[in-house]
């Protein structure tokens, strides 16, 4: 990962000694000079973050990192948040559940922080809602799609304290079901990641598509399980069957494998309806280049190149200069969950979690990525991402979204109560 | 003198414990209660890895299934947190029962792999078997309901109650491991650990002991599993998975396999240390392995039997004169 040295080195160093602090004993680092007393706001705000920071897929974090450090400088180049400077400490989140709930456990009970935010996996953002409950800190949830934790969690359980800023799964299923019903295709497959996420989106595809398109069928699956490295057994089940539309929730390190093989086999010259749910994340057009076949759907939670407006553009162009990456979408969430969090403490006019989640409840936030509104029964943000079509474009060594199809959030995610007729698309 | 050291540290730990219920911070009671459920588990998979020596691979199996089973129990029978935890119990005896009674029948590698492979049948099961686990999402939504006893009842919903909890499980496994350890049964483990054909010519049934010492630390695993389970309020199926029956090997390791307390020296050292590190750098996975490695590699017999042969050449020839007396 490039270092732009100086300004993160400093930020990094900030987050070393409150760490410090923080281990050595409440009560040594207090707000001083410039951020103490400046307003009603007592001390800094805190946000304690973990993503994915070691293994196959520390790359993750590395894009949330940049996002938030970006906003955090950001924020607190303009005056911080009420007057209120804005902290924050990382943790590697390891991708386990345990260490989800003590990351979480450790940066309200030890650290002090006001807010959470990050959580990559599905499994681990369900296992901390009943611990969010217990800590009543808000968090927001910048990766982690499970349509589970805001329609059970939050809607059902009433864990108020639970936000989600990033797309879920209602885009990887439900959205790709409205662009596959204009395809010729009829007959559809998948290769998928053998667990819920995986599941979840293809029964989600298949079953908005049956709707939509009464005449497609589903007739081959293959469940790839969790660090599978060689496709081409999936590849071949699914060749056999002859499908016109291959439908594959893979993702990150797992997606680059996958689409080399199924190059080498011939997948994309057979099928020529394929698409890739998160296929759009930066990790894999970066890492596929030019391998990445065109004419492929992909998506993801944000694109870099839509909204095209200035602001969009603009922030692409300041997070180019800072870190020499294109923003990833997770880099996008998390620079705008910290914004988030500035725009409901400041109308809450405090960071304490009643008043701040009555104020982001139905709160709207402009973002990079648009308008996003916190739909006030599940506190799921509300915007949109389109699908596209991948074209080479000489201005970038990698495979861009040539024609797009937005299929617009209200359309496409389930509504609340989530049961019952007139709750999942169409509507 | 020896004795009445022991009793006093006993003491002493014992009325650390319940101060810091009282008084410890919630993070505090987290990381301890934490550290005394790993204790369970390592201290239980002591009986079979340093008592009879026979090294387990698929020992996180039995937690997984210590915790499904309470999770099971208390989300479509009845929450009562006691019946539940009998109920993991149970689960976690049956299965040790039955793999291991096929592993046992092997020992060194052939054991380990038997038990390697056992354990992540267990954990694939666990991992496909979605209508029941939960997949990968593992079972969510477990509650800590009150204690019913009859006449009153008692509420451990909260950190600090649940912790004595906890702390209840954790004082009865040392004791109960310590009778089995000191008992006749104990000495014939290590006895089959010395030497297993000797055991054989004296008339002993060896594999009925390997089971029972194998059976008796799979219950231990669905202890510390079925505590687990509702100290996060969930269930994960990677807990089955060797990874993390790989960690009571570590922390007996850390600690000392040869010594009583060792595994609950590791477990303290393996949990606290890791918490240190991860404030200061997020390369945390590579520090925490280089200190472990220093540990193993410098502690021969663990930080506990370092400690203890200080502890003897301080004393010196007091305790020299003992044993031979």
């Amino acid at each position: 990962m490039e270092e732009k040295g100086f300004t993160r080195r400093d930020f990094m160093k900030a987050g070393l000694l409150t760490a410090a602090a923080s281990a050595l004993g409440p009560g040594v680092l207090r707000p001083t000079g410039l951020w103490a007393g400046t307003s009603k706001i007592k001390g800094p705000i805190k946000v304690g973050y973990q993503a994915i920071m070691s293994g196959a897929l520390a790359g993750y974090g590395e894009f949330h990192k940049m996002g938030v450090i970006m906003a955090a400088e950001e924020i607190n180049a303009s005056g911080g948040i009420a007057g209120a400077k804005l902290e924050v400490q990382f943790r590697d989140s390891t991708l386990k559940k345990p260490q989800a709930i003590k990351n979480a456990r450790y940066f309200v009970d030890s650290w002090g922080a006001d807010f959470l935010a990050g959580v990559d996996s599905s499994g681990q953002a369900l296992a901390l809602a009943p611990v969010i409950a217990e800590l009543d800190k808000v968090i927001i949830i910048t990766h982690a799609a499970t349509e589970k934790l805001t329609e059970q969690q939050v809607y059902k359980k009433g864990i108020r304290q639970i936000f989600r800023i990033s797309s879920p799964t209602y885009q990887d299923g439900n959205a790709a079901a409205f662009v596959a019903k204009d395809l010729p295709a009829k007959s559809w497959a998948t290769i998928s990641p053998k667990y819920e996420y995986g599941y979840t989106c293809w029964r989600m595809f298949k079953n908005t598509l049956s709707i939509l398109k009464p005449g497609a069928s589903f007739i081959a699956e293959s469940w790839a399980p969790f660090g599978t490295t060689d496709f081409r057994p999936h590849i071949n089940t699914i060749l056999d069957a002859k499908p016109d539309g291959l439908y594959s929730t893979e993702w990150a390190g797992e997606l680059i494998t996958f689409v080399k093989q199924a190059k080498q086999a011939g997948l994309f010259d057979k099928i020529k309806h394929v698409m890739f749910p998160v296929g759009a994340a930066m990790d894999v057009l970066e890492g596929l280049g030019k391998e990445m076949p065109d004419n492929i759907w992909i998506s993801g939670r944000y694109f870099f190149l839509y909204p095209d407006n200035n602001q969009n553009r603009e922030w692409v162009a300041r997070f180019k200069k800072r870190w020499n990456h294109y923003p990833a979408y997770v880099s996008e969430t998390g620079y705008s969950a910290m914004f988030a969090i500035k725009k409901a403490v400041e109308e809450a006019g405090s960071k304490e979690t009643r008043k701040v989640i009555n104020a982001m409840e139905g709160m709207m936030l402009d973002s990079p990525a648009g308008y996003r509104i916190f739909r006030k029964e599940d506190h799921q943000a509300i915007y949109d991402v389109p699908w596209g079509l991948t074209k080479t474009d000489p201005r970038y060594p990698f495979k861009i979204m040539g024609k797009q199809i937005l299929v617009p959030a209200k359309d496409c995610f389930n509504r609340p109560p989530f049961e019952g007729p007139g709750t999942k698309p169409p509507f | 003198m020896r004795k009445a050291f022991v009793i006093t540290l006993c003491i002493l730990s014992l009325a650390g414990l319940i101060l810091l219920g009282l008084y410890g911070t919630r993070f505090a009671l987290y990381l301890a209660t934490r550290i005394m459920i790993l204790s369970i588990f390592a201290m239980g998979y002591n009986i079979l890895f340093g008592k009879t020596g026979l090294l387990s691979f698929g020992h996180g199996a039995f937690y997984a299934v210590g915790a499904y089973g309470m999770a099971l129990f208390s989300l479509h029978i009845n929450p009562h947190p006691l019946a539940c935890i009998v109920a993991g119990l149970c689960l976690a005896f049956i299965f040790s029962l039955i793999i291991g009674f096929f592993c046992v029948r092997h020992t060194e590698i052939y054991f380990a792999m038997l038990t390697l492979a056992f354990g992540m049948m267990v954990f694939s099961l666990i991992w496909n078997l979605r209508d029941i686990t939960g997949g990968d999402d593992g079972l969510v939504g477990i509650s800590r309901a009150p204690i019913e006893l009859g006449l009153f009842s008692i509420p451990i919903a909260k950190a600090n109650q649940f912790y004595f909890l906890v702390v209840f499980f954790f004082v009865l496994s040392i004791a109960v491991i310590y009778v089995i350890n000191n008992s006749p049964f104990g000495l014939v483990l290590s006895g089959i650990r010395e030497n297993d054909r000797r055991i054989e010519f004296a008339g002993l049934p060896l594999r009925k002991f390997r089971l029972a010492a194998f059976v008796i630390s799979g219950v231990f695993a669905g202890l510390a599993g079925s505590l687990s389970a509702l100290l996060e309020s969930n269930t994960d199926p990677f807990s089955a998975h060797w990874s993390h029956s790989a960690e009571p090997i570590l922390v007996s390791l850390i600690g000392g396999i040869q010594t009583f307390t060792g595994p609950l020296i590791g477990s303290v050292i393996f949990v606290w240390l890791r918490e240190i590190i991860e404030r200061f750098t997020q390369n945390w996975m590579l520090w925490f392995g280089l200190i472990l490695l220093l540990i193993i590699m410098g502690f021969r017999g663990g930080v506990v039997g370092v400690l203890s042969r200080i502890h003897r050449i301080i004393l010196g020839s007091d305790t020299q004169s003992q044993r031979i007396a």
